[in-house]
């Protein structure tokens, strides 16, 4: 482990599509057991960011490293004990099982056939069981409501047993309740099972409500990060988001973020 | 419960093909007869008299086709199971990439060029089906979603063997090379040895071995590339093995019996319909099918009142309107 219990270090992380430049000079760390947003608005870098931290894209310049290991000397299947992926969305062709899709992830423990035993079946409706979606289990992944979808790969995620968990906007297409739900869980599971949850959010009522840690993100670029308390306020989301926001308190003391509607 | 029993019902059906194909013919033969001929061969007895003509049939004739179109059978149904899933589409089969038009033109090549003996043309077509994918794996595999350029450069390759083969036929002498061409390539068993059995059981046997082994993989694969990557596949390598693998069988199962169409495809597509899309299962399942399916099929060939005709033509008339049916009933449930 790395100084203040560090356990993923980004240092002057460049990447570009092509000619375009995506991400500039990114240098941030996470420590353990903490929930990171990327925070920023549309085409800010923030999946793009993600991708890199999970070697799904290769950063041009800089290092990423877990541990201390920089993640270009890791091979994949090291990558994948390490860091659990739950995507945006899932769109796939075959129609799987939840069990099925959920089984996939620990198919890197199941030996050179990756085929599951009967106790990774159980271990695997264990999850499923914690997760309260056992009774998903035999139901076709793509037959399941958008919060369902959701649950399932979380319980992947889950299932894969990674310490660093990484999720793209993990409530984007979801309803106002399912949204509340799976932040929750997802609270609930990182403080549970000690993982380090880094996640992209569009929403900056969300990131200043669940997340320990900040990274804003605006152009390819950090604006501003820090812990929640040090930068969640309007002058920084007045900058990424380049508008007039207005910040609000609940009855209960909690704050909200909006637009500064014009009348 | 359900599931197991689809294995139960189809190596029944498996037994029950072998049986109709071993007895039914231009020559029918007893099942007793047989049973009688099979335990005096494996005992290193020579049948008597009255056995020698059922037995010359059935040791020379008939075993050899049945265990070459189980085998074919198997390989091409296995060789669709594995490009549908790396290529994550139920519609794909192993000709889309190159597979069966190398295979035409390395048949072409030996008939028109070579001495047109049967191991010249099994050999050519073998060698020419793996170098279509070779090329198509050469030009499409860039990047990291690599569908596309696999389809597209499987589309320039087809091309150009099938032009190539065309050139071929355009040249080939019209009385002799041509309709031999054109035979081919409508597939038939009709001239299977035992030696062209023991070639495509070795092929055969490695690549569905060897798919087996990783069938586990191909679950991930079929999720698509950053899914599989994310849960520790190295894609490009499972790729390489996955698309060598099914090459080699499909390659095996067609240089010795010509093109055989669609077995491929409707095979696959209906035992996932079947046993559902894990490999694990799928894979065993459409090799049965496969073979079934493949048997009954050169079955009814053989016993045709006409007279026997290209297995193509029959694999065709059954497996197109029955994947149109498949489709419009499934529609719903694959992704536009």
């Amino acid at each position: 482990m790395t100084q203040n219990n560090e356990i993923l270090v980004i240092e002057n992380v460049d990447f570009s599509y092509r000619e375009r430049k995506t991400l500039s000079n990114i240098s941030f760390s996470v420590r353990k057991g903490e929930i990171c947003g990327l925070l920023g608005p549309n085409g800010s870098g923030k999946t793009t960011l993600l991708k890199c931290i999970n070697r799904i894209l290769n950063n041009e310049t800089g290092s990423i490293t877990i541990h201390g290991r920089n993640i270009t000397a890791l091979s994949r299947e090291k990558i994948a004990k390490l860091i659990a992926v739950v995507p945006q969305e899932l769109t796939i062709v075959f129609s799987f099982t939840v069990l099925q899709i959920v089984l996939m992830a620990g198919s890197m423990r199941f030996g050179i056939s990756g085929v599951a035993k009967k106790k990774d079946h159980l271990s695997a409706l264990e999850v499923l069981e914690e997760l309260r979606i056992v009774h998903l289990a035999q139901r076709r992944y793509n037959e399941l409501s958008g919060g369902e979808k959701q649950m399932a790969l979380i319980a992947r995620a889950l299932f894969q047993k990674a310490e660093i968990l990484l999720l793209d906007e993990p409530t984007s297409h979801l309803d106002f309740k399912h949204q509340h739900v799976i932040m929750e869980l997802i609270k609930k599971i990182t403080r549970e099972k000690h993982l380090t949850t880094i996640m992209t959010l569009h929403d900056p009522n969300t990131a200043g409500r669940y997340c320990d840690r900040l990274i804003m993100l605006n152009n390819g670029r950090i604006s501003h990060q820090g812990l929640r308390d040090k930068v969640f306020h309007v002058e920084s989301l007045e900058s990424v988001y380049d508008m007039r926001i207005k910040m609000g308190h609940t009855d209960t003391g909690a704050e909200y973020v909006l637009p500064a509607y014009e009348q | 419960m359900r599931r197991n029993g689809a294995f139960i019902i189809i190596g029944v059906l498996l037994i029950l093909s072998v049986i109709l194909a071993l007895t039914t013919g231009q020559y029918s033969i007893k099942l007793a007869t047989i049973g009688k001929i099979l335990s005096l061969k494996l005992t290193g007895h020579i049948p008597d008299d009255d056995l020698a003509i059922p037995a010359m049939v059935l040791w020379s004739v008939r075993l050899p086709r049945v265990l070459m179109a189980i085998l074919a059978g198997a390989a091409l149904s296995v060789g669709g199971v594995v490009f549908q899933g790396i290529m994550k589409n139920p519609l794909v089969s192993p000709s889309f990439l190159g597979v069966t038009h190398g295979a035409v033109f390395g048949a072409s090549i030996a008939i028109i060029f070579f001495s047109k003996s049967a191991l010249s043309i099994e050999s050519a077509a073998f060698f020419w089906a793996i170098a279509a994918v070779v090329l198509v794996h050469v030009i499409g595999n860039r990047g990291i979603n690599t569908m596309t350029t696999l389809v597209i450069a499987g589309v320039i390759v087809s091309t150009f063997f099938m032009a190539a083969g065309s050139a071929l036929k355009y040249i080939a002498d019209p009385y002799e090379q041509l309709p031999a061409i054109i035979f081919w390539t409508m597939g038939g068993l009709n001239n299977i040895l035992w030696k062209n059995v023991i070639r495509a059981l070795v092929i055969i046997s490695i690549g569905i071995i060897g798919i087996c082994i990783f069938r586990g993989k191909l679950n991930l694969m079929a999720l698509g590339d950053e899914e599989a990557l994310s849960m520790g596949v190295n894609v490009k390598l499972a790729r390489i093995l996955f698309m060598l693998f099914g090459t080699l069988i499909v390659a095996a199962g067609s240089s010795s019996c010509g093109i055989i169409m669609w077995v491929d495809l409707i095979v696959a597509h209906i035992s996932r319909l079947i046993v559902g899309p894990d490999h694990g299962r799928l894979i065993p399942f459409a090799a049965m099918l496969g073979g079934v399916f493949l048997l009954l099929t050169d079955t009814i060939v053989r016993i045709l009142p006409t007279g026997e005709i290209p297995i193509s033509i029959v694999t065709s008339f059954i497996g197109a309107p029955l994947l149109g049916y498949l489709l419009m009933k499934q529609t719903r449930q694959w992704k536009d």
